[in-house]
């Protein structure tokens, strides 16, 4: 395993990915440079560059259809892409080999929409899956580390019996984060980690992933659409808009200094509230866009 | 007297960097420090090495041990979990515990930990393997009893829109129709004609070979004809249309049922018996006669291809004798059964789409039940077919 990671290594600036991937005094645990994805005739970025610092919360948004999705499943792998490069710990993951790949992919947890539960399998061992795959573990201890997870995102042990298919939907995604959480992963994943749940639900599971992020000293790469979601928990957003990321900052400042049509529209308009509101006159046509 | 030993991971892992701690035996107590890295990839060994662990016993007065976590380079869930579930394993034991050297970092994971951890799980819910068998048997008979009411029920229903469909023939779905028409009749005919062109050539060879020696070899014809035009041409292919046909009802209506479109259809006035159900339905039942006709001909033209080779006929000889042993009832009392055979693939493969419940395991299942229950009950329906026409001289 390449760069030591302290637990809480949240301090940014430890050493580790090394190369040049320190900018600011941060260390960039995802560096993305010149991707380019096309479905067929469908350019969806044309030379996007992102970066995620380590032990940040970072939020992307962005219009239905921007690609948020497909750029998650860029980074860890499951599109292939065009052109660009993806590193990942300071590595670049078109190098690796089958192996490394299999090992990098220990380093992080990917929390589906729905949770992607494996129907066939109770929620314990669900939350195994990664441990069984990829460490030796005894059974008592797999199942003691198991609902210890189970503990952490916030469920009971009489859940460990059920079925995916007895549970609600906010009860899915906390069984899909502890499994994305099974191997103290470096950074976790998200996609729209709170879209179909309820404000109350919703607000638990932000305050969740505040609360692991913290404990664990994760870096935390989470698609949204939830502007309470990015107020209360995103360190930083980055809009995906026309093939780019247009825009990346902290909430409050972009909310501030939208700069771009879309984050205008987004961060100013009727349904937006938050901190602060003002500055910034309206660049015209903002609201028609979406 | 110190005493100091070292437990580290041998196996594998850098040893520099691998997971260690090191025990220094005193009178007074013991001193274990953590080295390197307790992490969810250690967790086996360092658990092993931590069990073994040993005090004096009975315990001396003021014995006590320290955990020290300075030298500790990394830690996560899996390791502060353990450093949690060994303390309070020791202190249960009357062992006095202390931990030192803990950075800030670490104090929030072991406090998170102590703070969620330790929770049972409860057993899982396990009943004894006999009753469970018995009970088993029970509710699959009873389920059989319930699944011919339901079936019988959902014939009613279908049957009541159908009679209903007569009444407004406008709204026949002639569309959805041609389109079932052509995928449960038209693209099964390659699959048909082959399996039933393989078969007639095969019983035609063994009726043959085995009627040999009896010098009855030319009534090889005869039994390939009757046996082809009454059983076998059927069956063949209501068994194909039942698992090529019947599994894709269920699949395509089950899909529906789990994506919620049933229920929307229900909301916005549809009935899914008339939309989805009747033409499939009505497809099939003219779909699996032509097949079966098509599946009888090529049955004979496999048969009469061997008798080629093994019977010395010419394909004229051929033709007269099997129209001297077969008569035109041994053909209608095929044909009579087919219409049967393809309401009850169709119900079945139809209703077990409607029973499809939210996972997809249970797709796979009403998939899986459909066919057999549509072999079942065609093998079922020809057998008492034969009874039938076999009592009433046919």
């Amino acid at each position: 395993m390449a760069g030591a990671r302290d637990n809480a290594g949240a301090e940014p600036g430890r050493g580790g990915g090394g190369n040049g991937s320190l900018a600011h005094g941060r260390e960039a645990i995802i560096r993305v440079r010149g991707l380019t994805k096309r479905f067929g005739r469908q350019t969806v970025f044309d030379g996007l560059d992102l970066d995620v610092w380590r032990g940040e919360i970072l939020g992307v948004v962005g219009a239905s259809g921007a690609g948020k999705s497909v750029l998650l499943r860029c980074i860890i792998g499951l599109e292939p892409v065009q052109a660009g490069t993806i590193e990942i710990f300071g590595t670049d993951t078109a190098r690796l080999g089958h192996r490394q790949w299999m090992e990098l992919e220990t380093r992080w947890g990917v929390l589906f929409q729905d949770g992607a539960l494996f129907g066939s399998l109770t929620v314990l061992q669900n939350v195994q899956v990664p441990m069984r795959e990829h460490l030796d573990l005894p059974q008592a201890m797999m199942d003691e580390l198991a609902l210890l997870k189970l503990a952490m995102v916030g469920l009971e042990p009489d859940a460990a019996h059920k079925m995916p298919a007895q549970l609600s939907g906010g009860m899915r995604k906390r069984v899909g984060l502890a499994r994305a959480l099974a191997l103290d992963p470096d950074i976790v994943f998200l996609d729209e980690p709170t879209s179909g749940l309820d404000p109350i639900g919703a607000a638990a599971f932000d305050r969740l992933i505040r609360n692991l992020q913290r404990t664990l000293g994760l870096t935390v790469y989470m698609v949204t659409h939830d502007l309470d979601s990015i107020f209360k928990v995103c360190d930083r957003v980055a809009v995906l808009a026309e093939r780019h990321i247009v825009r990346a900052g902290k909430p409050e400042e972009l909310q501030r200094h939208p700069g771009h049509p879309w984050v205008e529209a987004y961060f100013c308009g009727e349904r937006a509230h938050g901190p602060v509101h003002g500055g910034a006159a309206p660049e015209g046509g903002g609201a028609e866009r979406i | 007297m110190h005493k100091r030993e070292s437990m580290r991971g041998d196996a594998g892992a850098g040893a520099s960097a691998g997971p260690s701690f090191s025990i220094t035996h005193e009178p007074s107590g013991l001193r274990i420090e953590a080295q390197g890295a307790w992490t969810v990839r250690q967790a086996a060994r360092i658990d092993a090495a931590l069990r073994a662990v040993s005090f004096p016993r009975p315990l001396p007065e003021g014995y006590r041990s320290v955990l020290d976590l300075s030298n500790l380079t990394r830690l996560d869930t899996a390791g502060a979990w353990l450093i949690h579930r060994t303390i309070e394993g020791w202190r249960r034991a009357g062992l006095r515990v202390s931990l030192t050297g803990v950075s800030e970092n670490f104090a929030i994971l072991l406090d998170e930990v102590a703070r969620r951890g330790a929770r049972e799980l409860p057993p899982p819910e396990r009943a004894n393997p006999v009753v469970e068998l018995l009970a088993d048997a029970g509710r699959t008979v009873a389920g059989m009893g319930a699944d011919l009411v339901a079936l019988t029920g959902f014939l009613g229903a279908v049957t009541a829109t159908f009679v209903r469909m007569l009444a407004q023939p406008w709204r026949f779905r002639a569309i959805a129709f041609m389109h079932h028409l052509e995928h449960t009749g038209l693209r099964a005919v390659p699959i048909v004609s082959l399996i039933c062109l393989l078969i007639g050539a095969v019983i035609m060879q063994q009726g043959a070979v085995q009627l040999r020696p009896y010098g009855a070899e030319p009534f090889a014809v005869n039994l390939l004809g009757i046996l082809t035009l009454r059983e076998v041409g059927v069956l063949l292919t209501a068994i194909m249309v039942a698992g090529r046909s019947g599994s894709a009802f269920t699949a395509e209506i089950g899909s529906m049922k789990m994506r919620e479109e049933i229920d929307a259809m229900r909301a916005l006035g549809i009935d899914p018996l008339e939309t989805l159900v009747l033409p499939r339905l009505l497809a099939l039942i003219i779909a699996l006669p032509l097949l079966t006709f098509l599946g009888d001909m090529m049955a004979l033209l496999g048969g009469g291809l061997v008798a080629l080779v093994y019977l010395d006929l010419d394909m004229v000889t051929y033709v007269e004798r099997l129209h001297d042993a077969v008569t035109v009832d041994h053909f209608f009392v095929g044909m009579i059964k087919t219409p049967f055979a393809a309401l009850i693939i169709a119900l079945v493969g139809c209703r077990e789409g409607l029973e499809v419940r939210g996972s997809a395991e249970s797709l796979g299942l009403h998939v899986t039940s459909a066919v057999v229950k549509a072999i079942f009950l065609v093998i079922i329906v020809d057998a008492v077919f034969a009874m039938f026409l076999a009592a009433i001289g046919i």
